[in-house]
């Protein structure tokens, strides 16, 4: 069971026509602080503060080129924290001046459940197990790219990065890939993880096109890993399909990845469909954890 | 053993070096590929028509640029060095680095295809700066057609050049045999010695070079690049493929034989290095001696004698490095020419 609240320091958008977005509290604030019990000075900024803050400079330029529009994010802060931190947490918010909408307090265990009912088009959060885990049950889900250098986070534009090597995904290729000795599960993360992304990429593709090509605080790109780059290929063509043109494309054949995200995609990536399994020294990234 | 049996299973899905292991070679769009007439739309009528053009010709691929039998070069030895050496990494890794955006993509997915280049890593960084990528990668050289771009990778420390649009009567260079030809100052060496004749005059140079003559000269931009080309070279002497190797490479200098150029010689001789041909024109013209050469690429500091080359046909790039970017090129080298001359006398 879980406990909504609407902030109500916040204009409550319409939920059938926003992109309704739940993102983990452990993101936004740190966790890692020694809770003092009765401390109410406001949370110390989690590692993927600055996406919130991305996310805001977002609607706000949305709501500046059409004052009705409701194609806007819906933040809601999914907290699986102890009861005592949750006023802490909505006065931190407050702090920040944050555009959360609704903050969803619940248990571990029925988090999935509560991103089910509420309809969440995407839930993001920096543990991957988490995310593999709302994949799995058919919730899109995505990780928040962790930024480790902080005076490299940008706040004035969002990143939002697809999977090629998912995306891309074809019978033949999963074939190929069960020839190489994935397992039947991971293939079918795969298709899982493919299709839980095309709703979302839909909505990006219709947001995306409501800015211009230069300027956009919306910016979306395409990331191959370890595919090739017929690969890369098909998935431009599926997103295309979907109505998003990406701007940027990467396709790495293998190359680490950290030092490209490190760059491109400072402070407020969404990266869809995970990789979760990092080989040892030479980061090559396959599959879905099962 | 572990680690290389788990790399067999994705043997098939990459077969890329890794980068900090090869020799990356990042080309931009416009050097890899012709794209004048797209070139044209986007300066004359903007973004939104260049990339609708483009995406409504996404099937018709680009014809090769002024790169492009470089880069052809680089995969015949790829598959030279695979024969001799197949487990290892130190190949070429040609990444196509440019700033187009990603809408243009499948177009240039499909070129590759077309060209059966051997491309399987590229950046399309929708209007952002490369630079940071080419770090990421450890490029150890950039080809653009943007010369502030050129610049802003050697600030950074990486081996780079601008190219233009080839020569309309091309040489015709060897499909087997890379070639590459290097100007000396302010190229493989630093920009020192031009300095002194810029500020003092020829007499003062061929002074200086002699007093200096046991002192080494600094580096320039592209020595590591001829390093990395003579690893490779060594690669297959060592297979006793001296005779049959299918790297070449060339230092083609103003400097004389007789006199400046003794110092460049011991320089190379001293960092290990060596050109297979040095030619010391003494201050004439490089181009009918590069068309003899015949290089699939010719890096100079100065413009006069990057036109020059491609005057005769010869593809050239301009390293924009040193003392020679302040002043007009072809006065420098026509002082040059007549001074030295007058020296030889």
């Amino acid at each position: 069971m879980d406990s909504m609240v609407r902030n109500p320091d916040v204009k409550q958008r319409d939920a059938a026509q926003a992109v309704v977005v739940a993102v983990s509290s452990d993101a936004i604030f740190d966790p890692e602080v020694e809770q003092v019990h009765g401390a109410t000075e406001p949370l110390r900024k989690g590692d993927a503060f600055s996406f919130m803050k991305a996310i805001q400079v977002v609607n706000e330029r949305l709501l500046t080129l059409n004052s009705d529009e409701t194609l806007l994010f819906d933040v809601i802060l999914l907290s699986n924290d102890s009861e005592e931190k949750h006023s802490r947490i909505i006065a931190s918010a407050k702090h920040y001046g944050l555009d959360i909408g609704r903050f969803c307090f619940c248990n571990k265990e029925d988090s999935i459940e509560s991103l089910q009912s509420n309809e969440v088009k995407l839930f993001l959060s920096m543990d991957t197990n988490d995310v593999c885990k709302a994949l799995q049950k058919g919730v899109p889900a995505a990780l928040l790219y962790h930024q480790t250098d902080p005076n490299h986070q940008t706040e004035d534009q969002l990143k939002v990065v697809f999977s090629g090597d998912v995306i891309g995904s074809s019978e033949e290729m999963l074939h190929g890939l069960r020839e190489q000795g994935f397992t039947e599960t991971q293939l079918q993360g795969f298709k899982t993880a493919k299709g839980s992304v095309k709703e979302f990429a839909i909505l990006m593709g219709e947001m995306r096109r409501r800015f211009g090509l230069e300027g956009s605080p919306l910016c979306t790109g395409l990331m191959t890993v370890w595919s090739s780059r017929d690969v890369c290929a098909s998935a431009l063509k599926t997103l295309r399909g979907w109505g998003l043109l990406v701007d940027e494309a990467f396709c790495l054949a293998g190359a680490p990845r950290s030092p490209i995200l490190n760059l491109g995609f400072i402070g407020n990536t969404m990266k869809s469909s995970t990789y979760v399994k990092e080989g040892r020294d030479y980061s090559m990234y396959y599959g879905l954890e099962v | 053993k572990e680690l290389r049996s788990e790399r067999d299973t994705l043997c098939l899905l990459i077969q890329q070096p890794k980068p900090q292991n090869a020799i990356t070679i990042a080309v931009s769009s416009r050097v890899l590929f012709n794209m004048d007439k797209e070139q044209q739309i986007y300066e004359q009528k903007g973004m939104e028509e260049y990339l609708k053009y483009q995406i409504e010709h996404e099937t018709e691929p680009f014809g090769p640029g002024p790169a492009f039998p470089f880069v052809k070069a680089l995969e015949a030895v790829n598959t030279r060095l695979r024969e001799l050496y197949p487990e290892s990494e130190e190949l070429f890794d040609v990444v196509l680095m440019t700033n187009n955006h990603a809408h243009v993509g499948l177009r240039l997915i499909n070129t590759i295809n077309h060209h059966r280049l051997f491309i399987e890593r590229f950046c399309m960084t929708g209007g952002n700066s490369p630079i940071g990528y080419l770090k990421a990668y450890h490029t150890n050289l950039y080809l653009s057609a943007d010369p502030m771009k050129v610049r802003e990778a050697l600030e950074e420390g990486i081996a780079a050049a601008t190219m233009f649009n080839p020569p309309e009567k091309r040489t015709e260079v060897s499909e087997t045999q890379l070639r590459v030809a290097f100007d000396g100052d302010a190229v493989l060496f630093s920009d020192e010695s031009e300095r002194i004749y810029k500020a003092h005059g020829l007499d003062k140079f061929f002074e200086h070079e002699k007093a200096h003559e046991n002192t080494l000269l600094d580096h320039g931009p592209l020595k590591g690049f001829l390093e990395s080309l003579g690893k490779l070279q060594k690669k297959f002497y060592a297979k006793g493929q001296r005779m049959d190797c299918p790297i070449r490479t060339y230092l083609v200098t103003a400097r004389s034989a007789a006199s400046s150029g003794t110092r460049a010689l011991k320089t190379l001789r001293s960092w290990g290095l060596d050109t297979d041909e040095a030619l010391f024109l003494a201050g004439a013209p490089k181009g009918p001696m590069l068309e003899k050469i015949r290089p699939h690429i010719f890096f100079d500091d100065q413009m006069f004698h990057v036109e020059g080359a491609a005057e005769l046909g010869t593809v050239a790039a301009h390293v924009p490095y040193g003392v020679a970017q302040k002043r007009p090129q072809k006065k420098l080298a026509e002082e040059n020419a007549k001074d030295s001359s007058a020296a030889a006398k």
